[in-house]
């Protein structure tokens, strides 16, 4: 939740006073670099998991950000991962966002998170558990993010609505044939507000429509020690894609330091799978998590999850359905370290990696850190 | 755009593009006591709200949906600054989209960029805790420091209703007038706090006893952020001990535990004083605020 500034030691305080009247800082880091390191240990494989059993390395992200001049702030992350000795680079987000748009209008173009839903815009080392929830692996590769553009502000309204709106190439989801120029667009739009000074919500409902063709064969996304497939690529799609996401958070005397209460939950709706769908094939997902800080070092949380799918399988479906249970524990240092336990239950069918599994992992931020969104 | 969502985006501008279309300005305070010396040197000239309340930990707020809203339509945001509100205020800035209060706007007031702050480290890293690099932030707890910050936000007032600066004017002469009286007054009444030794909790307190010249020997936080541990509290035990310690201070958010365990064992007193407007009952406006630490003060010394 803190960055760090470069301090000049040298600049005496009447000096720094009349540098700083207007700006608040004029000794920050120009532009701010952060890191985020994340290792695991996990005991078996699991379905639809990124994450091999043993111990490896999650995402180990490079990020540089900076306003570029009055009219431009721009990110640049880049995620290295590390499978079976190869080292892949990626690049996660590369986006430039207006500022100085009237009606509080921003623009955001480039290589960035999607919108959609409650989880999929924040990054995954702000996450309460060691991987995101089924229907996140299933439908977004974990965190849908692609080359695209998004319009988005507040409504001139009296209380909190934003709405946006966002094109995408489309390219990240799972898709077949097909290559049009725009393949995705999304519009998503939130609510929120205080119920009372202790505690707070927000409410969204995003869609998300594919227009590449559905999924003909099923991806291999189980972790595997052959035969690995660890593209971010969502495995299964649909045209229409429809989220619903509701969180509450709740602190006494709405103090987040000593305490916090979270209870998050999602849920998920594809149709329209391709030409060789049935009118009631559809897939289906949920979750619902609560997180409790009941130290300022220390928090558990319970999740739990539902996932129907249907594997294209040329020109019919497979089904598959996973449930899973999490159970975390989790403590930190400091804002900047977090180490976590967590066993995970997963109940399949038409999965061959289903286990249930413990898995140990430390997330470390290093250097410029930018806030949490709620 | 169609004509009618245009026409309803050029009313909402209308309604709130311009300060000087409000009948008072819109103030935005990170921390209650901003909105109490906005209050006393805006008068009905402006309509002040906190972000934050009395027992809520500044540093850890979140920029939830109703603060970015309050943020979209203030005119002015007053907060301290000094990586206090690093967590929260830039994404509540960014998220309100609002042109006014971003960083370098006239909109923009930081209180703790107006003095000259102590404790400013000569380097920052993280192994020594969360280390604020402007200094500390908790400036607001000085009486002088804060007459300079009235004249400052004044003067932004001024300029930014410069139909009304008389009337600024005229209510931060009055404000001065009152506060260096009851300054003096204060001066007098704490005559016998000078040379006390207190444990705190947090650097929150730095600004207050540097004033009142009272030492610090120990602090329950073993790092600024780390809260405390018992291996912590055996050695500052040992401390108060040694150095005699008069009180241990905590804010009336803060954790009581460790505080009041180190009191039990040392036999001293542990003062949970208010830290803003707020956080007790007769601390209603800065004056009383300050009035109430005092008589805490006096009370367990």
């Amino acid at each position: 939740m803190y960055r760090r500034r470069m301090n000049a030691p040298g600049i005496g305080a009447s000096v720094g006073l009349v540098l700083t009247m207007m700006a608040g800082s004029a000794q920050a880091e120009n532009p701010e670099l952060s890191f985020v390191l994340d290792g695991f240990f996990k005991s078996e494989d699991s379905a639809l998991s990124e994450r091999g059993k043993g111990f490896g390395l999650g995402h180990t992200e490079v990020s540089l950000s900076s306003a570029v001049d009055d009219l431009f702030n721009a990110r640049l992350t880049t995620v290295l991962e590390s499978h079976e000795g190869e080292t892949e680079l990626d690049i996660e987000e590369a986006f430039v966002d207006t500022v100085a748009l009237p009606f509080g209008l921003g623009i955001r173009a480039g290589r960035f998170l999607s919108q959609v839903g409650y989880l999929n815009s924040r990054h995954t080392h702000a996450d309460s558990f060691a991987e995101r929830p089924a229907l996140y692996r299933a439908f977004l590769g974990s965190h849908y993010f692609d080359d695209g553009v998004r319009l988005a502000g507040l409504m001139p309204v009296p209380f909190y609505w934003q709405l946006g709106v966002e094109a995408f190439n489309g390219t990240a989801l799972a898709g077949g044939e097909g290559d049009p120029a725009i393949g995705v667009f999304t519009v998503k739009s939130s609510w929120g507000g205080d119920l009372s000074p202790a505690s707070s919500w927000q409410a969204g409902v995003s869609y998300l429509r594919n227009r590449l063709d559905a999924v003909q064969e099923e991806l291999d996304v189980d972790t595997d020690a052959d035969e690995h497939n660890h593209s971010h690529d969502a495995a299964y799609s649909g045209e229409n894609l429809y989220l619903l996401d509701l969180v509450w958070k709740w602190a006494p005397q709405g103090n987040v330091r000593e305490s916090q209460l979270t209870l998050s939950g999602e849920y998920l709706y594809v149709d329209e799978l391709g030409e060789f769908a049935q009118d009631g094939d559809v897939q289906k997902g949920w979750y619902a998590s609560s997180v409790y800080r009941f130290h300022p070092q220390w928090s558990a949380g319970v999740r739990y999850g539902e996932v129907d799918l249907k594997a294209a399988h040329g020109d019919h479906f497979h089904d598959q359905s996973l449930k899973e249970t999490d159970v975390m524990l989790g403590w930190s240092r400091s804002h900047f370290s977090q180490l976590r336990l967590q066993y995970s239950l997963q109940d399949a069918q038409g999965f061959d990696e289903a286990n249930d599994t413990l898995s140990l992992q430390y997330v470390m931020t290093l250097g410029a850190h930018g806030a949490h969104e709620f | 755009m169609n004509s009618r969502f245009r026409m309803l985006l050029l009313c909402t501008l209308g309604l709130s593009a311009s300060p000087a279309a409000h009948a008072s300005l819109n103030i935005l305070a990170c921390e209650p006591e901003w909105k109490a010396l906005a209050e006393e040197l805006g008068g009905d000239r402006v309509q002040a709200e906190s972000a934050t309340h009395a027992l809520q930990d500044p540093h850890h707020v979140e920029a939830r949906p109703s603060l970015i809203i309050k943020a979209r339509d203030a005119d002015m945001v007053f907060c301290t600054g000094a990586e206090l509100e690093v967590g929260w205020l830039p994404l509540l800035l960014e998220k309100s989209g609002n042109r006014r209060v971003q960083v370098g706007d006239p909109g923009h007031f930081m209180a703790a960029s107006q003095v000259e702050r102590i404790e400013v480290p000569q380097t920052v890293d993280r192994s020594q805790g969360d280390v604020h690099a402007d200094g500390n932030p908790h400036v607001h707890l000085d009486p002088r420091r804060l007459l300079t910050i009235a004249e400052a936000f004044s003067a932004r007032l001024q300029t930014l209703d410069a139909e009304h600066a008389e009337y600024y004017r005229q209510r931060l002469s009055a404000f001065s007038a009152d506060w260096t009286e009851a300054m003096a007054g204060w001066k007098t009444r704490a005559e016998s706090l000078s040379g006390k030794r207190a444990v705190v909790y947090h650097k929150n307190w730095s600004y207050l006893l540097d004033w009142l010249r009272i030492d610090t020997v120990g602090d329950l936080e073993p790092k600024p952020g780390i809260p405390p541990t018992s291996g912590h509290l055996a050695e500052l035990l040992q401390i108060t001990r040694e150095q005699d310690a008069d009180f241990v201070l905590i804010a009336n958010y803060q954790n009581t535990r460790g505080a009041r365990w180190l009191a039990d064992h040392s036999n001293i007193a542990m003062l949970e004083l208010p830290f803003t407007v707020g956080g007790n009952e007769e601390a209603e406006d800065l004056q009383s605020l300050y009035d109430s630490i005092i008589t805490l003060l006096l009370s367990g010394g």
